[in-house]
């Protein structure tokens, strides 16, 4: 594997109050270093609001517009359209939510914004679930996962976003790991150079959440991204796929064992668990193997 | 003045919260020992020197290499590799080929014609008895440090078992020649076929110098019992390996049987097959527990060395024009010490081998008669206290004569320990650099992501014929290619190779670049660990701290 390389150059600053060892701290460092200075930042409740600010203090060096739960998408876009009508057409427009904020309660704001192409850059920092305030479930919260309000173990699926995403056929998707910095910033930087809606999901293993070591986050999001759990991909115009890491080099079980939120999962559950992993992995090699609409 | 495109709506940063207070833990930059280290009997910076080769800097690998031990070409050759064994790569794949890319570090300094170079002579003076690697050694590491040095040794030709029992298809003479000379054209004062030094002859050498350093080896050959050495047909071994090609065909017939299983029996065995001789080797062990490496028993076997196992011989008559040994299969057992064993013979196994010339090799004892009176022993070798110094002060001893540790590079390190004893006794207020006394670093400390799954780049050997027919180098070097491949495959154990990956991996940028590494904010870490797990090298690690 390469060595780790990004800019930085202080666009993020120390002193947030992100948990010791927080990936989306980390990653929100990648990302505010690869999008620049010329940005206004619009920001769901989440830990990521919880991070950057603080008023009056800011760890962003980029104006960033605190919004509501339901409506980050739609406040974004209308901060892109006064900064157009300022004439300011380049400066980017940097939204970002938490899963919640994306997949539950926000998702209505973002499918219209997806489907005017508002041209926004969307970042969805998907820890799994309602992290900050205090860890109960979202769509996004993995099958048999337990939370706060899903103490068995969660008894769905995690709501398929990239393809309800893909069929708003956006010009950019892609996912991204803190296991993978370097593939997060040219995401970032690919992305910010094209007009329209681009959504970027970053998985954010939540220590407290998911019960795992603060030394560990970037490890258990590297074996979800091994282990083909939260394969890494870009999506053009929703329907060209293509994968970033093409080969899944691990059973699921080392990912699984990172985490005390999987902690009560029997050998038949992680069996279940391994093939529905399987079963997604050769969907996804179908539709970035086949490319048909091109 | 905010030259923000956007005007800041917020006008204090995070950067007033001294987030540091949260911390119990903080992480230190420490170099560490690497397992290979800890193995190597010249505790060699094999991680530094391999990650110069990987960097194309072979001259500087060179010089890392040579600060320990003055033979890389011969120890790449020859060298027992313990650091091999030790090695963290083995937990991922395998482990990395270190005593192929010192050959190569080795080889390339000797076509370059890479010379040490030796501070002007100073007036304190040091003998040196016996010029094996020990001996060799010890003269290197004082001529490095000034001191004036004279050597003595019976032989016309320096290098000891190097050159006199190690046979030329696994050193090159050349080789063995290039980095020997290298050595006296620091200045050694040489002392050539002289008598054998004996207790008088080193009360003179103690009083003309100012300490001795004795490292005559181990020149006795043990000798079985049952065996009359005065037979025409009995040839011992380590007069055979000492002996030119001529002298050894002159001295063998058309069948060999070779007493013992360790590595000389190996070495007698094998130069008699390139002689033409059909070879049998008679051990005590039973098959696949020899004494020998099982590398040099394979390539026996490759060259045709017929072997009988765990058998030995009761007695040995002429017959005809040939001999006989009358032999028993043995029930063996090894004792707890290294070399230790006992054997039972089995009721009605008699058995006999046919054979023109047999050549015991059993193994080699310190010559302790002649220091008898003069120096105190310990066993079978000459006793040594700390830092090699024997019973009288001033006189260091090393090498196969003080330790059972019957290597070459065993002789070097310990020639190495000698000398810079030496060299701190007789320097005034010279205080040596206490040991490093960090832990080594374990596996688990490597991040293995960022070290891909890669074999070993193998060196080749030549073909069984053409071995045969020669006594040129079986084994062949690595490529230049090959090399930097195979270092490349180092994990860099505890030496941090400055990939910058704990500075990128903070989520709260508390680390910063300095010039030559990094600095941990204290203000700011929050003692998470993320930079330790993610390093790549194990040069990290978390230290607790109490101070806020
Ligand atoms: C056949 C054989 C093969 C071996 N193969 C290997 C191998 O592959 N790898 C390995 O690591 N080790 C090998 N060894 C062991 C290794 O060679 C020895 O451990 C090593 O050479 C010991 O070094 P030394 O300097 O202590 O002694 P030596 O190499 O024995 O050198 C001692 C020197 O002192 C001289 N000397 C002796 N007495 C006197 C005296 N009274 N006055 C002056 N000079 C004197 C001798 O002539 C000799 O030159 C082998 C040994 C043998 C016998
Ligand atoms: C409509 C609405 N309901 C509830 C809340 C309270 N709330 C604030 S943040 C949050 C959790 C958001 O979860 P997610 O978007 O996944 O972000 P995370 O905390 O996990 O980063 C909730 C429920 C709110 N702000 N608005
Ligand atoms: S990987 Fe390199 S530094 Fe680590 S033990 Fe092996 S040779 Fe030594
Ligand atoms: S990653 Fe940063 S915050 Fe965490 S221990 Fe290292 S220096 Fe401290
Ligand atoms: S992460 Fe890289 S730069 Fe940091 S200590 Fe380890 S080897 Fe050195
Ligand atoms: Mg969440």
């Amino acid at each position: 594997m390469e060595m780790t390389k990004y800019r930085d150059n202080g666009q993020f600053c120390s002193g947030h109050v992100a948990c010791a060892g927080c990936a989306e701290a980390l990653s929100m460092r990648v990302i505010l270093n690869a999008v620049g200075e010329d940005t206004v930042g619009v920001v769901a409740p989440s830990c990521t609001a919880v991070i950057l600010g603080g008023h009056p203090m800011s760890s962003a060096k980029i104006p960033v517009l605190h919004g509501t739960l339901e409506s980050a998408a739609a406040s974004a876009s209308g901060v892109k359209r006064a900064l157009k009508a300022q004439g300011r057409d380049d400066t980017t427009v940097l939204c970002l939510a938490g899963d919640g904020g994306t997949y539950d309660i926000g998702l209505q704001a973002l499918s219209s914004a997806a489907e005017r192409n508002e041209d926004i850059l969307y970042v969805c920092f998907d820890n799994e679930g309602y992290m900050n305030t205090g860890g109960q479930k979202s769509s996004s919260t993995p099958h048999m996962a337990t939370t706060g309000s899903t103490p068995l173990g969660k008894a769905t699926h995690k709501k398929n976003l990239i393809e309800i995403l893909a069929a708003h056929r956006i010009p950019y998707i892609a996912t991204a790991s803190p296991s993978h910095l370097s593939d997060l910033a040219a995401k970032v930087e690919k992305a910010k150079s094209i007009r329209g809606t681009k959504v970027i999901i970053v998985l954010i293993p939540c220590l407290p959440g998911w019960g795992v070591a603060d030394n560990a986050a970037v490890k258990t999001a590297r074996l979800a991204v091994e282990a083909g759990a939260f394969p890494l991909l870009e999506i053009e115009d929703g329907v060209h796929y293509s994968l970033t890491v093409a080969e899944k080099t691990r059973p699921i079980d080392a990912y699984l064992a990172e985490q005390k939120r999987y902690r009560r999962l029997s050998d038949e559950d992680r069996a279940a668990l391994q093939s529905e992993v399987d079963d997604a992995w050769s969907r996804l090699l179908a539709r970035a193997g086949k490319d048909l609409n091109a | 003045m905010n030259k923000h495109p956007s005007p800041l709506w917020t006008h204090l940063t995070s950067e007033n919260r001294m987030t540091g207070t949260w911390r119990s833990a903080l992480p230190n930059y420490q170099n560490q020992p690497s397992p290979c280290l800890g193995a190597c009997p010249v505790h060699g910076h094999i991680a530094e020197w391999i990650k110069q080769v990987k960097d194309g800097d072979v001259y500087g690998a060179w010089v890392t290499l040579t600060e320990n031990n003055p033979f890389p070409a011969i120890a790449g050759r020859i060298c027992h590799h313990p650091c091999e064994s030790a090695c963290n790569r083995q937990h991922m794949d395998e482990t990395v080929g270190i005593c192929s890319l010192e050959r190569f570090v080795g080889d390339t300094a000797l076509a370059e014609g890479w010379q040490f170079s030796a501070p002007p002579t100073q007036e304190t003076s040091v003998a040196v008895i016996g010029g094996g690697p020990a001996g060799l050694s010890a003269a290197y590491q004082l001529r490095r440090r000034g001191f004036r040095v004279a050597l003595y040794e019976t032989k016309d030709e320096l290098g000891g078992l190097m050159r006199f029992g190690i046979p030329a298809y696994r050193l090159a003479r050349s080789v063995l020649d290039g980095e020997i000379n290298r050595i006296t054209a620091m200045g050694v004062d040489l002392h050539l076929g002289v008598p054998a030094v004996d207790g008088a002859a080193l009360e003179t050498l103690q009083n003309s110098h100012d300490a001795v350093f004795l490292a005559t080896g181990a020149s006795l050959p043990k000798r079985l019992p049952a065996l009359d050495y005065a037979n025409p047909w009995v040839v011992d071994s380590a007069d055979f390996l000492a002996a030119p090609v001529s002298e050894q065909t002159d001295r063998t017939g058309a069948r060999v049987i070779v007493i013992g299983g360790g590595s000389a029996a190996m070495d007698v065995a094998r130069s008699a097959r390139r002689l033409g001789r059909s070879v049998t080797v008679l051990a005590l062990e039973p098959e696949g527990r020899l004494p020998a490496q099982r590398i040099e028993v394979e390539e026996a076997v490759e060259e045709g060395v017929n072997f009988v196992h765990g058998a030995m011989m009761k007695s040995a008559e002429a017959l005809g024009s040939g001999v006989v040994l009358n032999c028993v299969r043995v029930d063996f057992e090894p004792g707890d010490a290294p070399g230790a064993f006992s054997v039972e013979p089995l009721d009605g196994s008699d058995f006999e081998l046919m054979a023109d010339t047999i050549i015991p090799a059993i193994g080699q004892d310190a010559d302790l008669a002649r220091w008898s009176g003069v120096l105190d022993a310990k066993g079978p070798v000459v006793a040594t206290g700390r830092d090699w110094q024997t019973s009288k002060p001033g006189l260091y001893a090393g090498g196969d004569v003080a330790s059972m540790n019957r290597f070459v590079t065993q002789a070097v390190g310990m020639g190495k320990e000698a000398a810079t004893a030496i060299a701190a006794a007789l320097t005034p207020g010279d205080a040596r650099p206490p040991a490093n006394g960090a832990a080594q670093v374990a596996y688990d400390r490597i991040n293995i992501a960022y070290h891909d799954t890669h074999g070993r780049n193998r060196q080749r050997n030549t073909e069984i014929e053409a071995r045969l027919a020669t006594f040129d180098e079986v084994q062949q070097p690595l490529g230049p290619n090959e090399a930097r491949s195979e270092a490349a495959r180092c994990f860099s154990c505890g030496t941090c190779i400055y990939c910058d990956n704990c500075y990128f991996y903070c989520p709260d940028m508390a680390i910063t670049k300095l010039e030559n590494g990094y600095v941990v904010n204290s203000d700011y870490c929050k003692g998470c660990g993320l930079c330790v797990a993610e390093c790549p090298t194990g040069s990290i690690h978390m230290r607790e701290d109490t101070s806020s």
